[in-house]
């Protein structure tokens, strides 16, 4: 699948990196035996405060979309599904713990369900879902200082600030690298970017920012214009393996916008502010993080934010990724499908059970590339007739 | 005895008639704001079921309640064309049919009961029952360009966290200046007090009328219930509503003083967890009742029954809309189930898997295992939706319905 080739003297390091993304944190005992992991499901769930802590925050992926734990009902998303039924296989024994944070109602749900029938301990924390409302910073803070409470009993340590200090840097030194990669995106092949993005939230977080550090250069040098390729937006919740970026390449299109919690929305939002109250600093960067359905800043913050970032990346089409059972998504694909509308991006919504893409999703894939590529041809025929 | 009520095996409350006319008299009002509504400088706001309405009324906003229309919309048998409606505009047949159904009736009014909703000034939207009310106001405040008002009220993991009541506190402050500004009404807190002291008065009533059910028999059953709590859900903090609860407290004890029950021979008795399937509720509640099975209690119209929390007004109204029970854990819900059990002498209970309702249902499959732990009694689990007639398989419920009533023979 991966066709880009790689130097000899620089194929150690990106190839950890893919490895990493591929594998989704399963050798995550043999290639990190000194490292010690908190499993996390959500990026509203501040990393720093894990860090701070000497552990690893760890994104928990499903490795299948077809699992079917009974104590979910059939018509929950395949994410909660598959990562529930590897917990109940003991698959994330080793970890500490869990971190859930209230963004949809499913995951608030899977909190309880795993705190009955999971084996793990569980840190919960409920951020505001009114980002902006009266004393929602407040209250943020109060719920990050709760967590970091929680980590405090299940860790028996008691990290100084400093601690906190340290892993927000870490943190933002990681995003500034992050944004390097995504300035590039329109110029490397969509499967690359999109696992060079999760493999950050899979392996530990200082050896992530190292190992970035060495691939940047290649990168630039393999930069190169995507040519013809249909400039894609691609936006939704989770996506575990890279097959749809995959597909999107395979029939001419680039992504150059990714919108969803696994990719570029994760890393997004302005640049940390160091104050002299890193709670303040950590819940604003988590506030002004570009908003995910669930939370709201404003009303139309979200589909305003991805309309600007359409236009100013140039976006001709978007795939609104819905993963089955993801209200908050489906929800949000009706604006927002016709806020892009609007501004003359061409839309396809793309319902999944997981992240796998098959025969049905690359036909209507490819005749949604195609009406991008027709469309750019009139137009241009329009603009020689002119 | 009619013959109809015969082959129910059902007892009617006489009641209903009053029923009948107080909603009647409610759905008037609502449909005929307009007319109404502006000379009198009295606002129509769209609420959803948990918020705080007392404030509403304390500014002489009339509410106006979305899913109490969209159960009208399902016993009507509408919901699966209004649902088709919002299916075809984009939204997905997987997201809840209240808010399907709704969004359907405002893009078609002509094929909504009581020709839909009046359109509001205002939104008011608390997500203490699911994120989907967030979601599904969001897009109401798009097409009807009306402010909306949210509250935000964290999800209890365990018990009341001080600062979830104090950020829901400040949110309940802004929400006051923000009504001063829409109504150019400045908050009469003697006027909340008194909305408040009705919502006491009337919750603490329709819990009488409900604790009364703990006799044997049980002068109510299921559809009793959800029938009989439209008043408390749209017309809490009213005198109608409060007088109306005085009425069917007083039947409700004098059916227990004579050892009337709502199913004639009342030979089990059964707890309901989770919303009414609407557009069956009677013909699924049949199966039961022919058997001489009775609901004599559920979780559902029992969310309405909840005390108010002490302190000033706004402190009562933070911490007693953040501690409803869809807010909670399944710890919490599993010991209500329990004590429910216990309370009410049930010989089972059962479950509606909501398709709808995912805060509801996701995680009865746990607190099923637990209940029947602790209690010794059975669980059924059926899977349904509460509005939308096409998620409802009658004959594989009937059959799984039957199987578990044979297990108390």
């Amino acid at each position: 699948m991966m066709e880009w080739s790689v130097p000899e003297e620089k194929r150690d390091s990106l190839s950890l990196l893919l490895e990493e993304s591929a594998l989704k944190g399963s050798k995550r005992k043999t290639r990190y035996p000194n490292h010690r992991f908190l499993g996390i499901l959500c990026s509203y769930f501040p990393e720093e405060l894990i860090m701070a802590f000497g552990l690893e925050p760890l994104r928990l992926l499903p490795d299948s979309a077809q699992r079917t734990p009974a104590e979910l009902p059939p018509f929950s998303c395949s994410l909660a599904r598959g990562i529930l039924d590897m917990e109940l296989q003991g698959r994330w024994e080793d970890l500490l713990g869990v971190g859930f944070v209230h963004t949809c109602d499913t995951m608030q749900c899977l909190s309880g369900i795993w705190e009955f029938a999971g084996k793990q301990n569980i840190i919960n924390m409920v951020p505001p879902v009114m980002l902006k409302a009266a004393g929602a910073n407040q209250y943020y803070q109060e719920e990050a200082k709760r967590a970091w409470e929680q980590l405090q009993r299940l860790t028996g340590h008691e990290p100084t600030e400093e601690s906190l200090r340290e892993a927000i840097r870490l943190c933002r030194r990681i995003r500034e690298k992050v944004n390097e990669v995504e300035e590039l995106r329109g110029k490397l092949p969509s499967p690359l970017t999109a696992a060079l993005l999760r493999a950050g939230q899979l392996m530990p977080r200082a050896i992530y920012a190292e190992v970035l550090d060495e691939v940047l250069p290649e990168l630039y040098a393999r930069a190169e214009e995507s040519g013809s390729r249909a400039r894609l937006m691609v936006t939704g919740a989770v996506l575990e393996n890279d097959h749809l970026y995959a597909m999107i390449e395979e029939l001419g299109g680039r992504v150059v916008v990714d919108d969803t919690c696994t990719g570029y929305r994760h890393y997004s939002g302005p640049p940390m502010e160091e104050s002299s109250d890193p709670w303040y600093d950590l819940v604003k960067r988590y506030e002004d993080m570009p908003p995910c359905p669930c939370k709201n800043q404003s009303l139309n913050a979200r589909l305003e934010y991805l309309g600007n970032l359409a236009s100013r990346r140039q976006v001709e089409g978007a795939v609104l990724v819905i993963r089955k059972y993801c209200e908050p998504h489906a929800w949000d694909a009706v604006p927002l499908a016709e806020t892009l509308q609007n501004r003359g991006v061409r839309t396809l919504v793309l319902e999944l059970e997981g992240a796998d893409v098959g025969g049905q999703e690359r036909t209507r894939l490819q005749a949604f590339l195609e009406s991008i590529l027709e469309n750019r041809s009139s137009d241009s025929e329009g603009r020689a007739q002119a | 005895m009619t013959q109809k009520t015969q082959q129910r095996n059902y007892r009617p409350l006489r009641s209903t008639d009053t029923l009948k006319k107080t909603m009647k008299r409610y759905y008037i009002l609502t449909g005929y704001h307009r007319y109404w509504g502006k000379p009198m400088g009295r606002r129509i706001a769209w609420v959803t079921s948990g918020a705080p309405v007392e404030i509403l009324r304390a500014f002489k906003i009339h509410p106006a309640y979305p899913e109490q229309y969209a159960a009208i919309y399902s016993t009507n048998k509408a919901t699966a064309q209004l649902c088709q409606v919002a299916e075809a505009a984009g939204y997905s047949q997987d997201l809840c049919s209240y808010a399907r159904s709704n969004i359907g009736g405002v893009l078609r009014p002509d094929l909504a009961p009581l020709g839909g909703m009046p359109k509001p000034d205002l939104l008011v939207a608390c997500n203490n029952i699911c994120g989907t009310v967030l979601k599904w106001y969001e897009v109401l405040a798009r097409h009807f360009k009306v402010p909306l008002l949210v509250l935000d009220t964290p999800y209890l993991t365990g018990e009341m966290r001080s600062q979830a009541r104090n950020y829901v506190l400040e949110q309940l402050k802004a929400m006051v200046a923000e009504l001063e500004k829409i109504t150019g009404r400045t908050l009469d807190e003697s006027e909340l007090e008194k909305q408040m002291e009705f919502s006491r008065e009337t919750t603490g009533l329709w819990k009488e009328a409900r604790q009364a059910c703990q006799s044997r028999p049980s002068p109510l059953n299921a559809p009793d219930l959800f029938i009989h709590m439209a008043p408390i859900v749209v017309m809490r903090g009213t005198k109608a509503g409060r007088d109306y609860y005085r009425l069917f407290r007083d039947e409700v004890r004098e059916r227990e003083a004579l050892a009337q029950g709502a199913v004639e021979n009342e030979r089990i008795r059964l707890v309901w967890d989770n919303i009414a399937i609407w557009p069956k509720v009677f013909s699924f509640n049949k199966m039961f009742t022919e058997r001489g099975a009775c609901f004599v209690t559920d979780t559902y119209s029992g969310g309405w029954a909840m005390e108010q929390a002490p302190g000033t007004p706004l402190e009562s109204l933070a911490a007693t809309y953040t501690e409803v029970f869809l807010n909670r854990s399944p710890e919490f819900r599993t010991k209500q189930l329990v004590q429910l059990i216990r309370d009410y002498q049930a010989d089972g209970f059962v479950m509606h898997s909501n398709r709808s309702c995912k805060p509801y249902s996701l995680v009865q499959e746990v607190i099923r295992r637990r209940v029947m732990m602790e209690t010794g009694v059975p669980g059924l689990m059926i899977e349904a939706d509460m509005a939308d007639p096409r998620a409802y398989a009658e004959e594989p419920i009937r059959n799984r319905v039957q199987a578990f009533l044979e297990t108390f023979d």
